[in-house]
């Protein structure tokens, strides 16, 4: 999306991107005048990128490659809807949000569950591996990494969509809420909500460090 | 001093300090919101993700080798496209001549309803027209039946009672009078005609008379009626009545023999 992140090495991407733009137009007219082979540039140039986004949303790496195909083949059926306008990145990006979406649907079960779980007051007492009790920081800190992800997977679909593409892809609120197909207040409430909830979710881990 | 809520902190912290101006100034101004903010700020940026697994530069060719297979050629779409694209076009020539109709149609009803409202204005000067061919009919029958009804009391007054070749004409021309007589007796009642009717009704004694004559004309009918009809001036009376009506004719307001038959 123009306003996320797309990588760190920003000024040499977004140069990229802006020529890439101007390509992707082509490639789609090229695709809809009945060139086949033209869509192969499209998802050779967005798929790294939709695969860190499925990733961060699913968690799962054989999810996050399915959902990137199934991105591209909807894009494919749907790209006679594709406004010339619009940037192909943009599009393919929100598609590829609606697929994992889908795709995690299925664990909405469990989150409820995991609701029941966060408002447990005993399931707050973290266990963390004291700086005292060994030198170990690097076990140290790949239990905070953990505990991080197990946070994040407490949180609603929607919320940890929200959060990962304001904090980790810098979207805008527009951005996600036009990702997410819901009003801006809407997405921001999810932001706010999220970041709560990591913050409450993960205090005991942050004075103790 | 109201302070800041977390919502306000966590949305200036992603707005990367450029969030709302009073937002800023109270974070200058306010130690116990700063210090909350940067403990907001401190967690977030403590919070790291894993990084996704990183794919190798071949990934997107493999996408798409994979998806390349069950794709449908979009040669074959082209050919919908076209046929969306005439479903189109004659949708929109459809539409085009729906607009049409109903545009025709709306100006005909729109001019009918001026002509109502000009109706319901000016009721005189929307009637006269619609009246004016009828009652121009009726002046040109009322015109003819005098000019007829004169030449017969001409006839009348000078025929010879004595002959027989006088009197059957008379008789013909009588019956040929009689029922366009009554006609515009109606009509000079209907429209309130007190000189006409009354004149018309004399025409149509003698009238009558002449007709219907039981055993038919002789000359002492011929004679009375003669002598009735000087008595009571009733070819003067029908010369006066036909002047009056090339003056109607030419727009006089007196619609003494107007109205319809």
């Amino acid at each position: 999306m123009p306003g996320c992140k797309i990588s760190p090495n920003r000024a040499d991407q977004i140069v990229s991107n802006v020529r890439m733009d101007k390509n992707d137009h082509a490639a789609v007219r090229a695709v809809l005048a009945g060139d086949k082979e033209a869509y192969g540039a499209l998802v050779v140039h967005h798929s790294h990128r939709l695969f860190r986004l499925a990733f961060r949303i699913t968690g799962n790496e054989t999810d996050a490659e399915d959902v990137v195909q199934e991105a591209f083949l909807r894009g494919y059926q749907k790209l006679e809807s594709f406004e010339s306008r619009a940037d192909f990145g943009t599009w393919i990006y929100r598609i590829a949000v609606r697929c994992a979406l889908d795709r995690i649907g299925g664990r909405r079960m469990d989150e409820s569950s995991r609701v029941a779980e966060e408002t447990d007051p005993e399931l707050d007492e973290v266990q963390v591996a004291d700086l005292a009790a060994g030198p170990d920081r690097l076990l140290l800190s790949s239990e905070i990494r953990a505990m991080q992800e197990m946070a994040m997977h407490n949180l609603t679909s929607t919320e940890r969509t929200a959060f990962m593409l304001r904090h980790m892809e810098d979207c805008s609120t527009d951005e996600i809420a036009a990702a997410l197909e819901i009003q801006p207040n809407a997405a921001k409430q999810a932001v706010f909500r999220a970041v709560h909830k990591l913050r409450r979710r993960l205090a005991p881990m942050m004075v103790r460090i | 001093m109201k302070h800041l809520s977390e919502e306000e902190l966590i949305e200036q912290y992603y707005s990367k300090g450029e969030g709302a101006a009073a937002t800023r100034q109270h974070l200058k101004g306010c130690a116990e919101c700063a210090e909350a903010y940067a403990a907001l700020g401190s967690d977030l940026a403590e919070m790291e993700f894993a990084e996704p697994p990183a794919r190798d530069a071949s990934y997107g060719e493999r996408v798409w080798e994979s998806l390349s297979r069950s794709l449908p050629a979009y040669e074959a779409r082209k050919w919908s496209w076209l046929r969306g694209g005439l479903g189109m076009g004659l949708s929109y020539a459809a539409a085009c001549a729906l607009l049409v109709v109903g545009a025709f149609f709306a100006g005909r009803l729109w001019e009918q309803r001026q002509a109502q409202n000009s109706a319901a204005i000016h009721p005189q000067q929307t009637q006269q027209p619609v009246a004016q061919p009828q009652e121009r009919v009726v002046l040109v029958v009322l015109s003819d039946h005098l000019d007829r009804s004169e030449r017969l009391l001409v006839e009348l007054k000078h025929a010879d009672a004595d002959s027989a070749e006088m009197v059957s004409p008379l008789r013909d021309e009588a019956r040929g009078l009689l029922a366009a007589n009554r006609i515009c007796r109606q009509n000079a009642e209907k429209i309130d005609d007190p000189a006409l009717t009354t004149a018309l009704d004399r025409l149509d004694h003698v009238l009558g008379e002449l007709a219907n004559q039981p055993g038919g004309l002789n000359g002492a009918t011929i004679a009375r009626l003669q002598e009735e009809m000087n008595a009571n001036g009733l070819l003067f009376e029908v010369r006066v009545l036909r002047s009056r009506i090339p003056d109607q004719q030419a727009g006089g307001k007196d619609r003494s023999t107007g109205g319809t038959i």
